[in-house]
């Protein structure tokens, strides 16, 4: 049974996100430069390109204030600080084996809830700095919103319906024998395709694309800046880890601790996700809304059937 | 029981929040120059003939109102799933029956082209 | 303050660089990412990450910034935030000593200085920064009042400083660095500008403050009201920096008058569109700064929403003296000069590998981007075939395997044989006779060839005088028709389709912006 954890656990979450954040990026680091520039040639290079993302941070916090012309500054500064702001709260119901932050009873919910805010934070960021590559990027993401975000709740919703809970604690006891993504696939494929795609990274990653120049971001700087792309990758770490205690049997495994456990499945699945960046182009929503409405959602739909059905029989 | 479950997201919000305020103060101690640099939209190095904040062509405008309408459904499937078993075989079809029709809308759309844009 | 000065030397240490390319410039690009690569700094996409400006062609470094062709190199400067330095790259061979000259003077950390310019635009810069730094108490008030969406104060300040510099001096350093359309655009939405006025009745209250004048002179917007002639004098308050955010505050103001001139821009004017709605439609220019964006090309579109609806194609307008780059095989060999077969294919083969570089980097396939600019960059060093086959042969594959790319592209700027012929396209586009994952492929085909040939010795046979964009002995510049072709492509295309357009035939504007010698080009 999962329980919450003591209080100074909400101290640790943050820095635990942030740092698991911080080694996805820099793994993801020294695979784009190695893919420029050919395989590192020494330990010490590849670590140096790993910590790439770091040295980033410290580049943009030391720049100087930048305003568009009749930008809307307070509105593009809300909008990148919702972003990391949301996916640390999302992390409130993420089991760390089999304790989480908060064990909310209507966990599955208040994530769903959470990371719907993204919609807002990528809009305003886009809007805010009256630039016309930005606009463009923070629209993009409504469109996005608008493919990924229906499938993606049929599939978290069949994870509720399989433990027949709403509390995550719960519905990582109910994968205590057989996992969910076992026996529920299509529901498990269609997480993760919306996990990147609320965190418009990997092929979902059109409205920060750089063919509009970086979009939402294009005329972000400084603090915002490292708000709004950190957001992202937090928004994608607790995507990714929230698929363990849905699909992957949360802290359940052999001789290993359930926590290990935890980070094990997360680090398995954000691997993935880096790789399957590398293996795939940039979805435009003008071709995917067509696949999320016409396959995907009936295909979740479906999905649900069988398991209602299973849960009835049970 | 209630308030003891939103203690520690309370407590996380105050303590995010917190940590945004900082980076921002760590920025302004860091930054080169504090005065902040005015300058115009990026295009690409010209300026734009119009201010680009507009009113957009969302041109999937009609996606939009059949996601309200799962969106809404949603509502209805989450306290749904922690009953199913309690109520039964009619939980079930009744549900199923709701989304079926739901999916007839999204199938009418779709022979609209609603999904179709560019 | 120690601890502060490390810490920004250790933050610009690995600078992100923003190229600004003009065309005939191919050479110096390509030693650029190179080394760029080499040393693992950042190509970026937007000025607000950049911390140093590269501006290649000494041509266009050695002019004033006054010359309207280099206007965007000037723009571009002045949109980047400190710490920031720029150099000009003049020579491929000087490229790693630009890049560290660049570094020392961001190290240094020192207000931008430009050595060797003494532009207008520069003097302005200077001055910003002095007043910047005394101001820099009231300054932060300013952001106060900012979020209230009281910005009269910033308003008014402007309008006095448009007043009290009307004589032609001042306006003459302006217009340095604004884009000429400006002045009429201005003048376009001017009727509009008393609306506006009425929102911002609140900026007396700082009259006053001249202190600021100083301040917005840098600013694009003040230089925008200052080209209005005097006796607009009451419309300027329209124009003034912030009015934007009373905009924001009231939207009703929005919706009401669509000419309204904000800040010295007018908002979007409505216009039908493709379906019989009549919407907002924006004027943009596109390039010629955009990343993995044909050197030097402007596009100006109207967009409504993402939707590009009209286009025209130009070129940056600077001449080069030397011959485009990736013709330069073929051109010699007409010249007269022996070229071998195998130069001529690996340059072929380098072209192909950069085009296909910006299209998969367009399409959002980084990886695939990153890799085929390595294998180009390889080829360009001198790699032989063997080497270049096996880099080659599983991205080829990969590309043409993948089935997400041929969904995601097909049927998007279809271009027939016919059309192509029509409009004098002779080179890869004319042979794919279909849409951009034709074009693609035919490039994959090509690369793979040019590689397979790349040490053949025989001489170029210069009866067979096809380029990587096309015929080199035409009447006219291969790219030329390519240019052509695009606005027909273009219009109705969404903005992230029309860039994958672009990219994928992929105008080489150094062909346009070459002078030939005479003799050169017999056609």
């Amino acid at each position: 049974m999962a329980d919450s954890a003591p209080l100074w656990a909400v101290f640790v979450l943050p820095v635990l996100l942030l740092v698991v954040a911080l080694v996805t990026a820099g793994f993801d680091a020294v695979l784009t430069a190695g893919a420029r520039g050919g395989r590192a040639g020494s330990v010490r290079e590849a670590a140096v390109r790993a910590a790439d993302p770091a040295r980033e941070v410290l580049r943009q916090l030391v720049q100087q204030p930048r305003r568009t012309r009749a930008s809307d500054v307070a509105l593009a500064r809300i909008g990148a600080a919702l972003l990391p702001v949301a996916a640390m709260l999302a992390a409130v119901v993420l089991p760390l084996g089999f304790r989480s932050v908060s064990d909310l009873p209507e966990g599955i919910v208040w994530f769903n809830a959470m990371e719907a805010l993204a919609w807002a934070a990528v809009w305003l960021a886009g809007w805010g700095p009256n630039s016309t590559l930005s606009l463009i990027g923070g629209y993009r993401f409504l469109a996005q919103g608008l493919a990924y975000e229906l499938p993606h709740m049929l599939a978290i919703t069949t994870a509720a319906l399989g433990a027949e809970s709403l509390r995550v604690g719960q519905v990582v006891d109910a994968q205590d024998g057989l996992w969910f993504a076992l026996w529920m696939p299509a529901a498990f494929g269609i997480y993760l395709l919306s996990a990147m795609a609320m965190a418009f990274w990997g092929p979902f990653d059109q409205p920060a694309g750089r063919d509009v120049a970086g979009g939402a971001a294009a005329e972000l700087s400084g603090a915002d800046r490292v708000l709004f792309l950190g957001g992202r990758w937090l928004l994608l770490v607790v995507a990714a880890a929230f698929s363990v205690p849905l699909f992957l049997g949360g802290g359940y495994g052999p001789w290993l601790p359930g926590w290990l456990w935890t980070v094990l499945k997360t680090g398995a699945v954000l691997a993935f996700l880096v790789w399957v960046r590398r293996r795939v182009p940039t979805v435009r929503m003008e071709r995917y809304v067509e696949l999320g409405w016409v396959v995907l959602t009936p295909l979740a739909i479906v999905q649900a059937l069988v398991v209602a059905v299973v849960v009835l029989n049970r | 029981m209630q308030t003891s479950d939103w203690q520690p997201v309370l407590l996380l919000l105050v303590l995010v929040v917190a940590a945004v305020v900082l980076l921002h103060a760590v920025s302004v101690a860091l930054r080169a120059i504090r005065a902040p640099l005015h300058t115009g939209p990026f295009t690409g190095g010209l300026e734009p003939r119009e201010h680009p904040l507009s009113r957009f062509h969302v041109r999937w405008y009609p996606v939009t109102m059949v996601f309200l309408a799962f969106d809404m459904e949603m509502l209805f499937m989450y306290p749904w799933t922690k009953v199913v078993s309690a109520i039964g075989t009619a939980a079930v079809v009744e549900m199923f029956l709701f989304l079926g029709i739901l999916l007839a809308g999204v199938g009418y759309a779709w022979r609209e082209g609603a999904f179709r844009w560019s | 303050m120690e601890l502060r000065r490390r810490l920004l030397r250790t933050a610009v240490s690995r600078p992100g660089v923003l190229l600004a390319v003009s065309p005939g410039t191919t050479r110096e690009r390509l030693a650029v990412e190179a080394e760029l690569v080499r040393r693992g700094w950042p190509c970026v996409s937007a000025p607000a990450e950049a911390d140093l400006l590269v501006v290649l062609g000494g041509h266009h470094a050695e002019e004033s910034d006054g010359d309207a062709g280099s206007d965007w190199a000037a723009n571009l400067w002045h949109a980047i935030p400190a710490p920031k330095a720029r150099v000009p790259v003049r020579d491929a061979g000087q490229v790693a000593e630009a890049l560290d000259r660049g570094l020392a003077e961001l190290r240094r950390g020192e207000p931008p200085q430009e050595p060797h310019q003494e532009d207008d635009a520069h003097s302005h810069r200077g001055e910003h920064g002095e007043h910047g730094d005394h101001q820099h108490g009231d300054h932060g008030q300013h952001e106060q009042h900012g979020d209230h969406g009281d910005h009269g104060d910033h308003g008014h300040n402007d309008n006095s400083a448009t007043h009290e510099g009307h004589e032609p001096g001042p306006h003459e350093g302006h217009n340095g660095h604004v884009d000429h359309d400006g002045e009429d655009r201005g003048h376009e939405g001017h009727n509009g500008g008393h609306s506006g006025d009425d929102a911002n009745s609140g900026h007396d209250v700082h009259s006053g403050d001249d202190g600021h004048s100083g301040h917005h002179m840098h600013n694009g917007d003040d230089t925008h009201s200052g080209h209005h002639m005097p006796g607009n004098g009451d419309t300027h308050g329209g124009h003034d920096g912030h009015a934007g955010h009373d905009m924001h505050g009231a939207h009703g103001g929005h919706a009401g008058h669509d000419m309204g001139v904000v800040a010295g821009l007018p908002m979007a004017d409505r216009a039908d569109d493709r379906d019989g709605l009549r919407l907002d439609r924006l004027h943009v220019p596109l390039g010629p700064a955009l990343a993995d964006w044909p050197a030097g090309l402007i596009l100006r579109v109207a967009l409504q929403g993402d939707i590009v609806q009209q286009v025209s194609a130009e070129a940056e307008g600077s001449a080069s003296p030397y011959p485009p780059f990736w013709d330069e095989p073929w051109l010699r060999a007409l010249s007269g000069e022996r070229v071998s077969h195998g130069e001529a294919a690996r340059r072929l083969c380098a072209a192909h590998l950069d085009s296909l570089g910006r299209f998969f980097a367009v399409t959002g396939w980084t990886d695939m981007a990153a890799r085929f600019r390595h294998v180009r960059d390889r080829a360009l060093a001198g790699a032989d075939a063997a080497e270049l086959r096996g880099l080659l042969r599983p991205l080829i594959r990969r590309a043409e395997r993948s089935r997400t790319l041929r969904w995601l592209t097909a049927g998007l700027g279809p271009l027939t044989a016919e059309h192509a012929r029509h409009l004098g396209v002779t080179g890869p586009a004319l042979v794919a006779d279909g849409d951009v994952h034709a074009r693609m492929r035919v490039w994959l085909g090509a690369a793979w060839r040019g590689a397979d040939e790349c040490d053949d010795t025989e001489a170029l046979d210069t009866a067979q005088v096809i380029g990587p964009r096309g015929r080199v002995d035409g009447p006219v510049p291969a790219s030329l028709a390519l240019l052509d072709a695009l606005p027909g492509l273009l219009e109705g295309a969404e903005f992230a389709g029309a860039r994958i357009i672009v990219a994928s035939l992929d105008p080489d504007l150094d062909e346009l912006a070459h002078v030939p010698a005479v003799g050169m080009a017999h056609g």
